[in-house]
């Protein structure tokens, strides 16, 4: 049986009429139409209105039709109709139905010819949502034509938003061309471009590719300009309202979309991507022998059973926003890499109207939203896989990963993890596992498939993990827990190799960690810039293992030491033996000066002893030493074992969050009779920077928390994709803020990302900050930069940066310098 | 022995509340008529006569039976918009009454809520969009704040909300509904929905005046 339709109107001639019409374009075949219309008046007649008993009783007399189209004219006939779903008897039913915001007559024309054909669900709720553009179509022009606004205006149909971007509409009067110069086309990254352009721009702009004929598509949406297949060398048509806006769109494509064509790190570019043909191939260098492992991971399970349509929603926005954290919190990791394009990509996709737009129309038409995500995104997956460019075709992984991201977020289930140390095989990586890989425990990877150009292959080049894809059947029939030995860069994997294999790796894994320990001896020595002045380059510490790890970069001190850790996740605060225990264990294990933080929470990350009123903004509430000194004890006692810490061990203690000097005596007078413990604070709050001087008696030196600095100076949270470029530190208004700072004479570090990001790195020195305080892994690579840079140069091009009106300027000088 | 309300009184409630829209039918008709189509004053008179007549063929047992059954029959006679919304209101009060003993003024206003929180699901309206959601929220504070009074007291205090709610909606240009298709010509008049609930909590407030027990 096909696709039934119900028709609920106030009046019941009306509906009556609007069948008689539908049925006269039915030519023999047969559809089920149900009426609910009017409100029966007891006496054999009807009044006007709806009623949600009558339209379940006329939904539930459709239970043999393959689904059930409710159509629906205005007001309380779209919530009677809501209500009927809820009152249905069998809820398993409501999965079949789709109530449509489609005009009630044209719709109805449409969908019974279309449900007569034997059309899906689907496919008859879009033509019925499609049904006025004909009429649309005609009437279009003049555009002039306007609807006269003192008189009362019928209200447009509800137009889905998927198919708003899909309808054609008046032909834009402004064109212009270009010539795709990318050389793998319009892909995911320009394509992320130019979707940001033409949001910019506010134009309706359309595009066709004159080469393949495929288009108009809206440059509104990233994953139609992926439909129009343009590959490099094909030329492109612009469509716009306005020339300015064409111009536009040119100008950019004329920049080759501001991408960088070199492509770094990919040694196997010029081969044929996309594909696992040809055996395995070396994707990232390094060689390694260990026990095959695979990923555990519970099964991703797609419930069609959920909520109201609210209810899935917030879920939606929900699963959607966290997705767009991690993805962020990975971008920013890789900030300054090419790397960080693929997560740029992925951001565009989780802000896409036509993905977006097709999972809310299904949330709205009552599926879970699991389901309407899951079905979302298959659809523009197999868009994407249809088409003819490869590299295109391989960017449908993209899709795929987003989406599986955004489901188990959804469904809560955790990503597959390793289940010990070992070589990982799997079949391919999404770029969210591929970044979420431990690196504590995945020693080299093995794929089956994947392409040295994969996401998987650029992240394990950037995280510096031995990769071979294209193993094919090897990765897959391997025993778990058997040897496997793999060569990164020449691709060679052996499983249970044999004794004279097991050799040669084990002297190659033997020469290169030989190579390695050459690299970290040089950062276990001071850093001294080529004239002379030596900059020390701490670590930041969240534990003993950090410590250890920092010990072995070659870590000068311990530049901040985050006792949170410690305090989280249990019932009641530590005491003051644990923490001296847990204090002195960090300083052993670094065995250097450690800069010991004391507690730096807030409303954001509520303790279950600290009694904290919740707050609408917990960044500019009680946290940090405003929260502390609220609980004196606590700070006492963690002072107290500090202090104690300090008698063996060279330690010093600094205090976050601090605005004005009362806090700072406040603090110096919960410290333990007679003690002589160093006390620093931390720089993050603005006016503290800036009146520093009136600060300088009640401190013994200072840590500029970059990180904070940025997001209070700026105003740009941390966090939020949308203000991401903003919330750089490198903004000349945040540089003067240092340059202030170090001004007053204090021994200055600096603790934040921007000690550690490559442009950072000389305008700090330039400002005359000499000691940077890392994350452990980048001890090596930031003594290795320090040494190749000379003050005097340093200060010139600090000097130009404090005059430039933004970070992306400040990027741009430090580049060209 | 808590304040509660008696069963008798719920539906003396109810019955009061169906006297009250006849009383004002016209009024409520002629609201209607300048932002509306004209329905709302008949359209509620029928839907709770039908009201009254179920309640007499089957008296409920409980007070969680008597709200269901207003808003079930409200569902199917009402005819505009005021169905499916009243109706989704009685009938969320039903469910949250559901095992309750006493109904005290804790439970009236967890169940006012939860009424409440179904007229937003049902007609995603928001304050100030000139609906009867703008009567409903302010007597649902009004109650809340209440807390420790006498139902008498806190159901006059929510009347009194509710009645300024309703009167609140005058200066408003609709944004729900079919008042929202005149734009800013529904301004100046008051939304018959709000005006509705307003008698609703007058009703109440008059059913539970003698709810001091003993």
């Amino acid at each position: 049986m096909s696709v039934a339709i119900v028709v609920v109107s106030h009046s019941e001639p009306l509906a009556r009429a609007a069948v008689a019409l539908a049925g006269e374009m039915l030519q023999g075949g047969e559809v089920r139409v149900e009426v609910a219309a009017g409100l029966d008046n007891g006496s054999g007649g009807f009044e006007v209105g709806t009623d949600a008993m009558r339209i379940k009783e006329a939904i539930e007399a459709c239970v043999d039709a393959d689904g059930v189209l409710v159509l629906v004219d205005l007001g309380s006939a779209v919530m009677s109709a809501e209500m009927a779903l809820d009152f249905l008897d069998d809820p398993t039913l409501r999965e079949r139905v789709t109530i449509s915001p489609a005009p009630l007559v044209e719709g109805l024309v449409v969908a019974t010819v279309a449900a007569a054909g034997g059309a899906t669900l689907a496919e008859v709720a879009a033509e019925a949502l499609d049904a006025t553009a004909a009429k649309a179509a005609h009437l279009a022009d003049p555009p002039e034509m306007q609807t006269d606004p003192s008189s009362p205006v019928e209200p447009s149909s509800p137009v889905e938003p998927s198919s708003s971007v899909e309808l054609v509409e008046t032909p834009p009067a402004m064109s212009g061309r270009f010539t795709v110069r990318n050389p793998h086309g319009l892909h995911a990254r320009p394509a992320a471009r130019l979707v940001q352009e033409v949001r910019r721009l506010a134009a309706d702009v359309e595009l066709v590719n004159l080469t393949t004929g495929a288009g108009p598509e809206p440059g509104s949406s990233m994953i139609r300009v992926a439909v129009l297949g343009a590959a490099q060398g094909h030329e492109v048509e612009v469509r716009a309202r306005t020339q300015e806006a064409v111009d536009a769109v040119v100008a950019l494509a004329e920049r080759g979309f501001d991408e960088s064509f070199e492509t770094p790190h990919e040694p196997a570019a010029d081969q044929e991507p996309a594909t696992s043909a040809g055996g395995p191939r070396g994707a990232s260098p390094g060689v390694v022998l260990g026990p095959a492992r695979r990923l555990v991971s519970a099964p991703l399970e797609v419930s069609e059973a959920g909520g109201t349509p609210e209810e899935e929603s917030g879920r939606l926005d929900v699963a959607l926003a966290a997705a767009r954290g991690e993805v962020e919190a990975t971008h920013r990791a890789l900030r300054q890499t090419p790397e960080a394009e693929i997560f740029e990509a992925h951001l565009a996709l989780l802000d896409d109207d036509s993905l977006l737009g097709r999972a809310r129309a299904l949330v709205a038409e009552g599926r879970s939203a699991a389901a309407a995500w899951t079905d979302a995104v298959a659809e523009v997956h197999d868009e994407w896989a249809a088409l003819d460019d490869p590299y295109l075709r391989e960017r449908a992984a993209d899709v795929d990963a987003v989406g599986e991201q955004v489901l188990r977020s959804i469904t809560g289930v955790a990503p597959a993890a390793m289940p010990a140390a070992g070589v990982l095989l799997a079949d391919d990586l999404t770029p969210a596992e591929a970044a979420a890989l431990d690196l504590d425990l995945v020693q080299g990877v093995v794929l089956a498939a994947g392409s040295p150009t994969s996401h998987a292959a650029i992240l394990a080049r950037a995280r510096d993990v031995p990769l071979v894809v294209g193993a094919g059947d090897l990765a897959r029939t391997a025993p778990d827990g058997a040897t496997v030995a793999l060569d990164g860069s020449t691709g060679e994997v052996h499983v249970d190799p044999s004794d004279e294999v097991r050799r040669d790796f084990e002297r190659r894994a033997e020469a290169e960690r030989e190579q390695r320990r050459t690299a970290l001896d040089a950062a276990q020595r001071p850093a001294a810039t080529t004239d002379g002045v030596t900059v020390v380059v701490g670590a930041n510490l969240g534990s003993v293992a950090d410590a250890e790890l920092a010990r072995a970069s070659g870590a000068d001190k311990a530049g901040l030491v985050r006792t949170e850790l410690l305090f989280l996740g249990r019932d009641d605060a530590p005491g003051e033996d644990e923490q001296a225990t847990t204090y002195a264990a960090v300083a052993a294990a670094l065995d250097r000066r450690v800069t010991l933080r004391t507690l730096d929470v807030g409303g954001d990350k509520p303790l279950p002893y600290v009694a904290a009123p919740a707050e609408d903004n917990p960044f500019l509430g009680v946290r940090g030493v405003r929260l502390s000194l609220r609980h004196p004890d606590l700070l006492r006692t963690q002072l107290a074992a500090m202090a104690r810490v300090a008698d063996d061990a060279d330690v010093e203690v600094m205090v976050p969050m601090v605005a004005v000097p009362a806090e700072m005596d406040a603090v110096r007078a919960l410290l333990p009779e007679g003690s002589s413990l160093r006390l620093g604070m931390m720089v993050e709050v603005p006016s503290a920077a800036l009146k520093l001087p009136a600060l300088a008696a009640h401190v013994d030196f200072v840590s500029i928390g970059t990180n904070d600095l940025t997001q209070y100076a700026v105003a740009a949270e941390r966090g939020n994709p949308g203000v991401a470029e903003l919330g750089d530190p490198l903004d000349p208004g945040v540089l003067q803020l240092v340059e202030r700072v170090v001004a007053a004479g204090l021994p200055t570090g600096v603790c934040g990302e921007a000690a550690a990001d490559p442009a950072g790195v000389p305008l700090l020195l330039g400002l005359g900050v000499r000691e940077l305080s890392v994350a452990p892994p980048a001890v090596p690579r930031v003594k290795a930069l320090v040494r190749t840079l000379d003050t005097a140069s340093c200060a010139a091009l600090a000097r130009e940066a404090l005059t430039l009106p933004d970070a992306a300027a400040v990027r741009r000088l430090v580049a060209g310098s | 022995m808590t304040d509660a309300l008696s069963l008798e009184q719920l539906r003396a409630w109810v019955d009061g509340f169906a006297a009250s829209v006849k009383e004002h039918r016209e009024e409520l008709t002629e609201l209607d008529s300048a932002i509306g189509d004209a329905d709302h004053g008949s359209n509620m008179d029928r839907g709770l006569r039908a009201v009254g007549e179920a309640l007499e063929a089957k008296p409920p047992a409980d007070a969680a039976a008597l709200f269901t059954t207003v808003g079930m029959t409200l569902v199917s006679k009402v005819g505009g918009a005021s169905g499916p919304l009243f109706g989704t209101f009685f009938m969320r009060v039903g469910q949250a009454l559901k095992g309750v003993d006493a109904v005290d003024v804790a439970a009236l206003t967890a169940a006012l809520e939860a009424g409440t929180e179904g007229v937003v699901a049902r007609g995603k309206a928001e304050a100030g969009d000139k609906t009867m959601y703008d009567a409903l929220a302010p007597a649902v504070a009004a109650l809340r704040e209440a807390g420790a009074a006498s139902p008498g007291e806190a159901l006059a205090a929510a009347a009194s909300a509710a009645r300024a709610g309703a009167e609140a909606t005058v200066p408003l240009q609709a944004r729900k509904g079919r008042a929202s298709y005149l734009g800013e010509r529904s301004i100046g008049h008051q939304d018959p929905g709000a005006t509705s609930v307003a008698l609703l909590l007058e009703a109440a407030a008059a059913a539970g005046g003698g709810a001091r027990a003993t």
